[in-house]
């Protein structure tokens, strides 16, 4: 569903991200994750059209995202950490204005669910600046799942949530991925990306660590260590004393 | 702990100019500082170095002696009204603004109230010191000693600061003690209308009658008499304490005339110290606010910090259609926070007017006339200043590029939607406007040759011509935004100062220039078709069918202009932009 070939971007002389390949398919979970500067955002800002690569291929459902980019955004949705909303546009606005955006004929049973289920139908007229945080959050993730989107990008996603909106997010990026989404899950929170998870890629100055199964990578960074966490994992594989002599 | 407070505001101002001086090192900062310079030389700053002999010599005249009493007494008044307005329109308690990092820091710190207002009036200084720069170098042109100038204007800043803070913290006193902002205006007023009724009686005895006048002199003179004659100098004594240093012709003038004036400044200061007023809350709040203006400002709002309010939608957006669409649509309900009924109703007051005075009726006559120059001359400026007014637009959304970015719209698309909202907003303005500016013209050509066609047909093609050139002028300013990202970073600290105001004026010109090039091709068409049919039929034909060639030509630009600006949004990397 999600298969990225070569993808390399460069600022300048800098290389932020090189050569990055992997592919997540429907009931996936990926957990992208490294240090600062790993990487990490701009990858994520390259598979969702918001910046071109340099070189390398993206496709979304078998869609181009370079030559058909219209079909492959039809496809995907983006949650950012910091939840961008339009200041002057009601909770219902947005999602008026999203289904217009990504041509959803039979909007509105569908918001109106969506709006029930994130507990946000008593703020439907309501602006952004009275919202809390936590639900401002939750209208970017309405509006992102208006159109129904078979591959789903989360950046941070528990930024600013409380421990209940914690759970439901968790459950949330759970169950669509039972429901056979591809989502990657950008995300610091190793516990996190450990739980909901199936899959993992390590990014390290711009260059793929490690990939694979979470069960694959374990085994591979922790073999005969006695722990097993992704956290230990995690600095093992970008251990810059450790690296070379990782199997 | 002063000490400390110092370092931080001298630590900050020196690194704030640091990275000023640093940026200037960008050409674009440069030629902007050369620019925003040479700008400030020549509006303030010619008078100061071609010396006194320059100052436009009727301005000397201000400063007479008989002058003096009377700009004295007015300059009193003015601030007298200026400190009843600052007892009874604010309706908050006490708050000294500081940003939300000296809260975080000094707040929880072992920092004396008296600290923090000391460092507060500290700061304060800096404002004042700036703000009589500028108004030394303005009064400078109306003559008199500049050193004595600046000295007064000090002294009158300053002690309305202090008087501002005074009051603040009184008037959470009375707060405190259950008076509440109604009861204390319901006071002030009843005080302040007592005396207007006694000095009005006064005047009415005391002062010889007054006739109706309507020659300027002669008004002028009633003005001079009521100002300087009858109670009006007693009640505005104190106040004209403080105007006298300004007035003084020299040093030893002012020194003699200062001393009123420094007392009052010491128990300002001494009252202001001495209040134990708890305004740390209502700082908080007062910093939140600020850092909301502040984010707001820089986001390219004009109502920066103020209540936004949900807007009824302009119409139902259906799900499916043109995606650009709802550009427009979430534009106009943007713009609804700005163009809203108030202002409809302006409009359409104004139209009723032009009717009235198209309708030939001859009373008001010169008042319609009036109104009728003035539409005409607001349509001049709507054309010029429309796109710096109307925002909602790529420069309102650039903050929101990524998200934009995701959606699966063409960039075309979404740089049409973009423009569509502002250039419908000023079109309908405008054509409000164009029968209020037909109608003056009619009637201050009453009795005088007039054709009527041509005025008609030349209304009708400035009616057709409108839209596609308002969207060619909001081309211009949203294809900076994308061509020059860097100087629109609307999410990082928006740079100001000298250079950042010379690249403003750089970009307006710019605009100018642009939209007068892009226009040249329409106006040639408007030329040919004009003369050609003008031969066959009267104006009433020729101007409007040269409109109508002259709009398809500049759509035929704009539509270019979007496929372009389409290209450059897909190719926008905002995360390439550095720079501050």
């Amino acid at each position: 569903m999600i298969e990225v070939k070569g993808l390399t971007k460069l600022y300048g002389d800098f290389v932020a991200v090189n050569e990055l390949s992997f592919a997540v398919r429907p009931g996936e979970a990926l957990g992208l994750v490294g240090p600062n500067g790993a990487g990490k955002t701009t990858t994520l800002r390259c598979l969702t059209g918001i910046i071109p690569p340099t070189r390398g291929s993206i496709h979304i459902c078998d869609h181009d995202l370079g030559e058909s980019p219209i079909e492959a955004k039809h496809q995907l949705a983006f949650f950012s950490d910091e939840p961008r909303l339009f200041d002057y546009l009601t909770v219902w606005q947005h999602l008026v204005f999203t289904a217009r955006v990504y041509q959803v004929a039979d909007y509105v049973p569908v918001a109106e669910q969506l709006l029930a289920e994130l507990e946000l139908t008593s703020k439907k007229h309501v602006l952004p600046g009275e919202l809390s945080r936590g639900m401002k959050q939750k209208l970017a993730i309405a509006c992102g799942l208006l159109h129904s989107p078979r591959v789903m990008y989360f950046d941070e996603p528990l930024t600013g949530l409380d421990p209940h909106g914690i759970r439901k997010m968790k459950d949330s990026i759970q169950r669509r991925v039972r429901e056979g989404a591809a989502v990657v899950i950008s995300s610091h929170l190793l516990h996190l990306v450990e739980e909901i998870c199936t899959h993992v890629l390590i990014l390290k100055g711009g260059r793929k660590v490690a990939d694979g199964t979470m069960a694959d990578i374990k085994q591979r960074f922790l073999q005969g260590v006695g722990v097993s966490n992704l956290e230990d994992v995690f600095f093992r594989a970008t251990s810059d004393v450790e690296e070379s002599t990782v199997p | 702990m002063m000490g400390a407070l110092i370092y931080l505001q001298f630590a900050s101002t020196r690194n704030r100019l640091i990275a000023r001086l640093k940026r200037l090192k960008q050409p674009k900062y440069l030629i902007g500082g050369i620019v925003g310079a040479i700008y400030i030389y020549f509006y303030f700053f010619r008078y100061l170095f071609l010396g006194s002999g320059h100052v436009p010599t009727g301005h000397a005249t201000w400063f007479t002696p008989e002058n003096r009493m009377v700009i004295e007494c007015g300059a009193g008044l003015l601030l007298c009204v200026i400190v009843l307005a600052s007892w009874i329109l604010p309706n908050k308690r006490a708050a000294l603004t500081f940003t939300e990092a000296e809260i975080a820091f000094l707040f929880p710190a072992p920092v004396a109230r008296r600290t923090l207002i000391q460092f507060k009036l500290l700061r304060s200084q800096l404002g004042i010191l700036f703000t009589v720069l500028i108004f030394t170098l303005i009064s400078r042109r109306a003559g008199g000693n500049v050193l004595v100038h600046a000295l007064g204007w000090w002294l009158v800043l300053s002690v309305l600061n202090l008087h501002f803070l005074g009051v603040s913290f009184l008037r959470t006193m009375l707060l405190d003690r259950g008076i509440t902002h109604w009861r204390r205006r319901m006071a002030i007023l009843g005080v302040v209308g007592g005396t207007a009724v006694g000095a009005g009686f006064w005047v009415w005895h005391s002062m010889p009658a007054m006739e109706v006048v309507d020659q300027p002199g002669e008004i002028l003179e009633q003005v001079r008499r009521v100002l300087t004659t009858g109670p009006l100098p007693y009640l505005v004594y104190p106040f004209r304490l403080l105007v006298r240093p300004y007035l003084a012709s020299d040093l030893t003038g002012f020194l003699l005339a200062a001393w009123p004036a420094v007392l009052i400044l010491l128990a300002h200061y001494w009252f202001v110290l001495r209040a134990d007023v708890a305004f740390e809350e209502a700082s908080v709040e007062a910093s939140r606010r600020l850092a909301e203006r502040v984010a707001a400002a820089r986001a390219g709002k004009l109502r920066g910090g103020g209540v936004v309010r949900a807007r009824r939608p302009p119409f139902n957006l259906a799900p499916k259609g043109s995606p650009a669409v709802a550009f427009f649509w979430k534009n106009l309900v943007a713009a609804g926070q700005m163009f809203n009924k108030r202002l409809l109703i302006v409009l359409a007051i104004m139209c009723v007017a032009a009717f009235f005075g198209m309708s030939g009726s001859s009373h008001s006559g010169g008042f319609l006339s009036l109104l009728g120059m003035f539409a005409l001359m607001m349509l001049v400026w709507s054309i010029l200043l429309g796109p710096q007014v109307l925002a909602q637009d790529f420069r309102q959304d650039f903050k929101m590029a990524d998200l934009i970015k995701v959606y699966p719209m063409r960039g075309w698309q979404v740089a049409l939607g973009e423009l569509l909202a502002p250039a419908v907003i000023l079109t309908c303005i405008q054509w409000l406007l164009l029968p209020l500016a037909l109608g003056g013209l009619i009637r201050l050509d009453r009795g005088a040759e007039l054709d009527m066609g041509m005025i008609v047909g030349f209304a009708l093609a400035l009616a057709l011509v409108a839209p596609p050139l308002n969207l060619l002028s909001f081309v211009i300013p949203n294809a900076s935004v994308l061509l020059f990202p860097a100087w629109f970073q609307t999410d990082k600290a928006m740079p100001h100062g000298i250079e950042a105001m010379g690249q403003r004026i750089i970009m307006l010109l710019g605009q100018m220039l642009v939209l007068l090039i892009s226009a040249l091709p329409a106006g040639a068409v408007f030329t040919g078709v004009l003369l050609v049919v003008k031969w066959a039929a009267g104006w009433w034909v020729a101007a409007p069918l040269a409109g109508a060639a002259a709009a398809v030509v500049i759509a035929m630009e704009v539509a270019v202009a979007v496929v372009l600006m389409g290209r450059w949004f897909e190719k926008l990397d905002v995360s390439e932009e550095g720079g501050p």
